[in-house]
């Protein structure tokens, strides 16, 4: 039996298929312009890559902004939300992880899992910027750098910018003023990584990091922040095994396993 | 539901509201709930409840008042400001809280209503803080008696005080068919009831309560798969509880300024009436305004808590609300120490945008309830 799990975020959705109780195949997409075509492009590409049709996957869960709608339309046959799907992905990738840092284009979450995989606590950002994926792509437009560069760039830096990390706007400012000032990209990219991450451990004390502690969505592929969470934690960062930007759908998926009558 | 309740900010001036004043009726607004209004009340006055629904635009607050304040206190100003509330023949100020008097303060200098007064209520809940509120009490009486020339006399009160008194025994009545096993009507509707009556005199709402406490006698509320207790700060967003209850939470009870937190029992025992409202309304006072009360606030919640046997409580407040913002941090810990889980929702007052995170945080809290 196959099972389906589908997470449409605000800037990427993701789908993924298990079989046998192992991923069979996995897609991410920028998002289109509603959840339902968002979860209809990235289901049907995956199913078209692995010569599946819709009819056999045995039960589908839907997660993320646009879960209801996704169901509503029968792309999905429950919807369970983002926290519950990315500690159990994570939970399932990991069982030894108790605590993950999901942090996506517009929000970033804590989660806490139990030993046995059940979501014990979470706490998520405030309605804010400061913080997500979204503040770093500003960030990384502002300086010039792709995403990705933002986080190894800023691995050859010799003195962090010293940023805000309250506000998205004003970091911007920051980030320009340097920049004018002559300072290296590398110092200030450095800069924005801390900047972020600071703001995210506040959250992380907010819950508690109870060891072992893993990364969840796109901001989990930044090396920059993820090393400096690690430094202001004072804990090491579990590697997630696939891609961290999966992990939503991949919960999705083995609950859609639990529900649609897989053990 | 058999009535019209009011749910919106379109409705702010009520059909009622209108009757009322072309029969040359004067409405005071008020805004917090340690206002006592049987004052309003034995003067002939229709004490309304400013209330915003959730009302988006903030505009016009945010000229006189910063984006860090309370947006509900924005949002009231607004409409205040705009015309949606210019039914008012005056305004009753209560330090409730900073944000709170920043929205009164502006309101009556952009506006300049006939009456304002402003009834400073203390903060703590002891002898000199009664002697202190019994003179203010004093004050505001005969500040209302001399421009509405209403002559306020004892027995007025006393009447007024016993209307409040049967209110509120059905307001109670209300909360039991609220909390029953199969509750008789969802949070939003229960919210939206007593939004109505803060709009309406107090016997006409008696009367409105008798119709629907009979209506829904019989009726069910069923497919929920969760009990859930609200509280946490002024909350008049009927929408806000629905979308919570969308998610599968029916809200059974609450601890709310707009809700139970109102359901006084008689307190007092003094036999002039200025002091005996001073005793009822600092004795059952116990919002996080108060200080020294924080034992007595977290006794009420558990209490309502058990008494609705809920599995859960969804701690509300707005951003930037200081009182509940730190409230929130103790009681959390204090009732999940006591095996009440607890989702602390900070929120954006009447945010559309808000809604999509209020709904995820709803549903995890109770997928970790296990619901």
């Amino acid at each position: 039996m196959r099972f389906g799990g589908i997470d449409v975020g605000s800037l990427t959705a993701q789908a993924v298929i298990l079989e046998n109780g192992s991923i069979l195949g996995y897609k991410s997409i920028r998002v289109k312009t509603n959840p339902v075509a968002s979860a209809e492009a990235v289901m049907g590409e995956l199913l078209a890559e692995l010569a599946l049709s819709p009819g056999e996957l045995t039960f589908t869960v839907s997660t993320g902004y646009g879960r209801e709608q996704v169901q509503d339309t029968g792309l999905s046959q429950a919807n369970v939300s983002e926290i519950t799907c990315h500690g159990v992905g994570a939970h399932w990738l990991m069982p030894e992880v108790r605590t993950v840092i999901d942090i996506g284009g517009q929000d970033a979450k804590v989660i806490r899992m139990s030993p046995s995989g059940e979501l014990e606590d979470f706490v998520m950002n405030d309605k804010c910027a400061a913080g997500t994926g979204r503040f770093l792509e500003v960030m990384a437009r502002t300086l010039g750098l792709s995403l990705e560069e933002l986080g190894t760039v800023s691995r050859q830096a010799r003195k962090r910018a010293a940023l805000s990390s309250r506000c998205g706007i004003f970091c911007e400012t920051e980030v320009l003023r340097f920049l004018q000032r002559g300072a290296d990209r590398a110092d200030i990219a450095a800069g924005v990584n801390r900047a972020m991450a600071e703001r995210v451990a506040a959250l992380v004390r907010r819950v508690g990091a109870e060891p072992e502690v893993t990364m969840s969505g796109g901001v989990a592929k930044n090396p920059g922040v993820k090393e400096e969470l690690e430094r202001i934690l004072g804990l090491r960062i579990r590697h997630c095994p696939v891609d961290p930007q999966i992990v939503g759908a991949l919960g999705a998926a083995v609950l859609a396993k639990r529900m649609g009558g897989g053990s | 539901m058999m009535i019209d309740l009011q749910t919106r900010a379109s409705q702010i001036e009520t059909e009622y509201v209108r009757k009322f004043k072309e029969e040359g009726g004067k409405v005071v607004g008020y805004a917090c709930v340690a206002t006592p209004v049987e004052i309003l009340e034995a003067a002939g006055i229709l004490p309304y409840r400013i209330k915003a629904f959730g009302h988006p635009d903030t505009s016009l607050g945010d000229s006189y008042l910063s984006r860090f304040n309370c947006r509900f206190c924005r949002s009231c100003l607004s409409l205040g400001l705009d015309g949606t509330y210019d039914f008012l023949d005056g305004l009753v100020e209560t330090n409730g809280c900073d944000h709170l008097r920043g929205m009164f303060e502006n309101w009556q200098y952009a506006k300049k209503l006939p009456y304002f007064h402003y009834l400073k209520v203390p903060h703590f809940f002891r002898e000199d803080a009664l002697e202190y509120f019994t003179e203010e009490i004093s004050l505001w009486r005969e500040s209302l008696s001399r421009h509405f020339g209403a002559p306020l006399e004892d027995a007025a009160i006393w009447r007024a005080v016993d209307e409040q008194e049967a209110l509120q025994a059905r307001l109670r009545e209300l909360y039991a068919l609220r909390m029953r096993k199969v509750p008789a009507l969802s949070g939003a509707e229960a919210l939206s009831v007593i939004c109505t009556g803060s709009s309406m005199r107090t016997a006409d709402f008696v009367s409105l309560l008798d119709g629907l406490l009979g209506d829904l006698s019989e009726r069910k509320v069923e497919g929920f798969r969760a009990r859930l207790m609200l509280l946490g700060s002024a909350t008049d967003e009927v929408d806000l509880v629905a979308d919570i209850e969308q998610q599968g939470g029916l809200v059974v009870t609450d601890a709310l300024c707009y809700g139970s937190r109102s359901f006084w029992e008689r307190k007092g025992e003094s036999r002039d009436p200025d002091r005996f409202l001073a005793e009822k309304y600092l004795g059952n006072l116990f919002c996080p305004r108060m200080f020294t009360e924080y034992e007595r606030r977290l006794q009420f919640i558990l209490d309502r808590a058990e008494e609705a046997g809920v599995d859960g409580i969804v701690l509300v407040y707005n951003k930037f609300c200081d009182l509940h913002g730190v409230e929130a941090a103790a009681l959390r810990v204090d009732l999940e120490k006591r095996g009440i889980p607890v989702l602390v929702l900070e929120k954006d007052y009447g945010s559309q945008s808000d809604t999509g995170r209020v709904k995820t945080r709803v549903q995890a809290f109770l997928e970790r309830i296990g619901k």
